[in-house]
């Protein structure tokens, strides 16, 4: 018997567990060409802000040990380009489509999820309330619990879709900032963002992003995150989607063992654009070794 | 339409090119293309197993003989990356993902074409060049021009000249043929062409692609250049890879996705 990898996220059904990460899949449509896009469990589109961003110049990205430095400055095509351009692709897809939303204000916040709502055809919203690369870009909302729970209060005055509160890595408590998310209504929590990191080149003393500081992702920070989504999952009593340096169904299973209902795969999609496709073959075929019949017999199952 | 995946490849050979080993040509087989392969496309190779470097380098197609499902990729050892990849010998896999990105855009048989290459610019236009003869183009309206620091850069001058093209070598020192910058040499001959009959097909380092792409539009040509740049995810999704755009140096270009093929103009070097 083939296991159930369905899994239930505030009311709304994925059909397995794996989605990817903002940021690391385009709007979709970049990855047509390389996997069967009605295959994943669900889509979180790059960050959308109110007004269309260039985002920082060049150099955006480095590698590191494991891992890799990126400070791209939220650039997107802005809400309304987002509704004309790229949500007539989305809504054909057979996933759930989930649309990441950064602001600089509150009011900017509420106002993409306003338009979005109006234009409808996707299921949830997530918001990054936790890019490190931008003074705007939300993290000043990410590292205080009153302001995460003001701008998700907000926002769900606007939406009768799920919100989701994507967390950063870089706070004193992480499960304090999920309980404030679950305060202000959040229907889930996403974490981790990347951590903020800096490379210098010694050739030219230079840091090797032109904005300084970037966020560290990949496989490097896996650990950091799985201790989080087991700390979080000890602190709330909403679904979690596990982030942070996931590659193959068996980093998958790390989460959903501390209790992530659903993963997204992030940086690995740059490295190979088939990795989500894997993992959701890897995970039906643990769950099938060990005759375990649903994902749910996994999640939050860590012998701890 | 069938899906681009990475392909496990193995290597038939990786030899040097010069005296000093840093110019290789790596051949693999059983590359089967998802897609038409067309020259300016790279593939985006994993050269380590182990996440070290953790990125995939690209590498523009040198040729690809599709019934074979031979591929061929000519580099210059110079990082960490091509280190790596120098060190692979024959019976050894590759993990590659490609034909990514656009190529270089038809060209009417009526019309000559100057092709400017400088260092390791050389591949996809001796891939263009190759394609464009088998293609019936008239070869004696390819000129081909090629420039290097020295005559150690300049590598595969015989597999091109057997093309039957016009081959222009140059090197900066003079140490070999026409001295002085390829750009020079290229301007000179571009004097005597017309604009409207010729296209300009260049792909090398940014300083003489900016020279190219000046003299291009003050004599009244055009044409494509393919540029290189290092790519994190090489399919347009990380935003990594951006060049500014010269109509408006706001806006970017991801080199990997809206190029890396671009018409003379488009970007700001």
């Amino acid at each position: 018997m083939k296991p159930d990898l369905r899994v239930d996220i505030a009311g709304v059904t994925l059909k397995n567990p794996v989605t990817v990460a903002s940021g690391t899949f385009g709007y979709g449509e970049e990855f047509a060409d390389f996997i069967d896009l009605d295959a994943l469990g669900g889509i979180v589109t790059k960050s959308i802000t109110l007004k269309e961003r260039a985002g920082h110049p060049p150099p955006r990205t480095c590698e590191t040990a494991g891992g890799m430095l990126n400070a791209i400055g939220l650039a997107n095509v802005g809400i309304e380009r987002f509704i004309d351009e790229k949500i007539p692709f989305l809504k054909k897809l057979k996933t759930v489509i989930i649309v990441n939303v950064a602001g600089a204000t509150v009011d900017e916040y509420v106002e993409v999820c306003r338009r979005l709502e109006k234009a409808g055809h996707f299921d949830m919203m997530e918001l990054n309330v936790s890019c490190p690369n931008v003074d705007e870009g939300g993290m000043e909302f990410g590292v205080d619990e009153a302001s995460i729970t003001r701008v998700i209060r907000a926002v769900r005055e606007v939406t009768s879709r799920p919100v989701i509160a994507k967390l950063s890595p870089n706070v004193t408590s992480i499960a304090q900032m999920a309980q404030a998310a679950k305060e202000g209504g959040a229907a889930a929590v996403s974490l981790i963002n990347t951590l903020v990191g800096m490379a210098i080149n010694v050739l030219d003393w230079r840091p090797r992003l032109s904005n300084g500081t970037g966020g560290l992702s990949g496989p490097a920070i896996k650990p950091v995150a799985v201790a989080m989504v087991h700390k979080v999952s000890r602190a709330v009593d909403i679904p979690i989607i596990g982030i942070g340096g996931i590659a193959s169904a068996e980093d998958a299973v790390e989460f959903h063992l501390v209790g992530a209902h659903a993963v997204q795969i992030g940086t690995a999609n740059f490295i190979d654009p088939g990795t989500s496709m894997s993992v959701i073959a890897g995970l039906e075929k643990y769950l099938a070794q060990r005759r375990l019949s649903s994902i749910y017999d996994i999640i939050g199952k860590a012998r701890i | 339409m069938r899906k681009i995946v990475s392909q496990s490849c193995r290597i038939i050979e990786n030899r040097r090119l010069d005296k000093t080993g840093l110019y290789r040509s790596l051949r693999v087989t059983d590359f089967k293309a998802a897609r038409t392969v067309h020259p300016g496309q790279f593939v985006h190779i994993k050269v380590a197993g182990c996440m070290d470097p953790f990125f995939r380098r690209a590498f523009s197609i040198a040729d690809y003989d599709p019934d074979q499902g031979e591929l061929e990729i000519i580099y210059k050892v110079i990082g960490k990356g091509t280190g790596v990849l120098g060190q692979k010998t024959k019976g050894e896999y590759l993990d590659i993902l490609g034909p990514l990105g656009s190529g270089f855009s038809r060209i009417s048989k009526s019309k000559t074409v100057v092709i400017i290459a400088g260092g390791v610019g050389f591949p996809p236009l001796y891939f263009l060049a190759k394609r464009l003869v088998q293609s019936g183009h008239p070869a004696r309206n390819i000129l081909f021009f090629y420039g290097g620091r020295n005559r150690a850069d300049l590598v595969e001058m015989k597999r091109t000249r057997d093309l039957g093209v016009e081959l222009t070598p140059c090197t900066d020192d003079g140490s070999y043929a026409f001295s002085g910058f390829v750009t020079e040499a290229a301007a000179a001959r571009m004097e005597k062409l017309e604009g409207k009959k010729t296209t300009i097909c260049t792909c090398g380092p940014e300083p003489m692609l900016a020279v190219v792409q000046e003299t291009a539009r003050r004599m009244g040509f055009s044409g494509e250049m393919a540029l290189e740049a290092p790519m994190p995810c090489g399919i347009g999704v990380c935003l990594g890879c951006i060049k500014p755009s010269l109509e408006s140096p706001q806006k970017y270009v991801r080199v990997c996705h809206d190029g890396p093929v671009f018409e003379l103009g488009e970007v700001k070097l």
